[in-house]
């Protein structure tokens, strides 16, 4: 099933196969939530987004233009909700949300947990709390860029294009860009 | 100047960084797989045409404060005119079905569902309802070839 091309899914969705229809949701759910991440919303105001985007594809299941592209669809229509909700003033967030998250989960380390093994874990949390920080502090169009590339599964270059409004040729360079400003910040919040 | 190599490994990494910190909620997942059943087979789809939060430029009269927008649907030749006002208790709705349409309408917000009517003049109100994605559908009393109508989702 999961092998299954996406115009097969959405055809058999629409005729009421709802495993058709949650193998869909697992296959694009990294995707629309990239992209409502991306857009610096609050975690209720994104899960609204994602919500909406899925509700939405339940009503267009019939009525997709080109039902093998629907990752492309879910992406453009994620990120035209994110815009709207970004754009409604009563729901503005303070900016250094991401921030706080991320330090928030730093596991502490525990002496219980075997020595080596927790040692190991905590120099992880650390890296990728770091890393999460550092991330959190780049320009708007780097996070939305690397945030939407790395969504599991891997999204294709449509896809990405379609989440980000930006041509295809252009992903590439902006990528090693921004994974370069990436590479700098970390730098910095190393010293 | 990153080597390819080197490009992938930060990748991986933030990947690792992001299933740890903002992976996408198991709630979500679980709302996700749940909004197939909210999916209409016998109501046309009437699509968002107008939205002031995005449609409307600094220059227009049509921009009100922003806690005021306006949305438009569209099913043929039927359209369904929104004011949603937010307050503190949720969000407020006026409605207007044009031409004016005697309607039984449904609200449906993300696992619920509110009713009311369209009178005679096609207008109806209703809240307050929780923010997050709502959905009309219209059943169109006296129904000609339009019986019933489902608007797009929108985030309220």
């Amino acid at each position: 099933m999961a092998d299954n091309e996406p115009s097969d899914l959405v055809r058999a969705a629409l005729d009421g196969d709802k495993a058709s229809w949650e193998v869909l949701v697992q296959r694009y759910s990294g995707l629309v939530w990239s992209v409502a991440r991306g857009y610096r919303l609050g975690a209720a105001d994104a899960a609204d987004v994602y919500q909406t985007t899925w509700l939405r594809l339940a009503e267009h299941l019939g009525r997709l233009s080109n039902p093998g592209q629907v990752g492309a669809w879910l992406a453009t229509t994620a990120r035209h909700e994110a815009l709207r909700t970004a754009r409604g003033a009563a729901r503005v967030i303070p900016s250094d949300d991401v921030t706080m998250v991320a330090l928030g989960h730093v596991d502490e380390y525990s002496p219980e947990r075997a020595a080596l093994d927790a040692e190991q874990a905590r120099l992880d949390a650390e890296r990728d709390a770091r890393l999460w920080l550092a991330f959190s502090g780049l320009p708007d169009h780097c996070r939305q860029l690397l945030r939407v590339m790395i969504a599991a599964p891997p999204p294709s270059y449509a896809e990405i294009a379609a989440a980000l409004d930006m041509p295809v040729g252009s992903i590439g360079p902006t990528r090693a860009r921004c994974l370069r400003r990436l590479r700098e910040q970390m730098a910095e919040t190393a010293e | 100047m990153d080597s390819e190599h080197d490009e992938t490994a930060l990748e991986d990494d933030l990947r690792r960084a992001v299933a740890r910190f903002d992976p996408v909620p198991a709630e979500l997942l679980a709302a996700a797989a749940e909004a197939f059943t909210w999916r209409t087979i016998d109501a046309e789809l009437a699509g968002l045409v107008f939205d002031s939060l995005v449609d409307s430029d600094a220059s227009s009269l049509v921009r009100g404060p922003a806690e005021r927008r306006l949305l438009s649907f569209q099913a043929g030749s039927l359209s369904i005119d929104l004011e949603v006002t937010s307050t503190a208790s949720g969000r407020g709705l006026v409605g207007q079905l044009v031409p004016a349409r005697q309607a039984n309408v449904e609200i449906r917000v993300a696992d619920s569902a509110v009713a009311t009517e369209a009178d005679e003049l096609g207008r109806f109100r209703a809240g307050p309802l929780p923010a997050g994605p709502m959905s009309l559908r219209c059943s169109l009393v006296s129904a000609g070839p339009q019986a019933a109508v489902v608007t797009d989702w929108v985030t309220i």
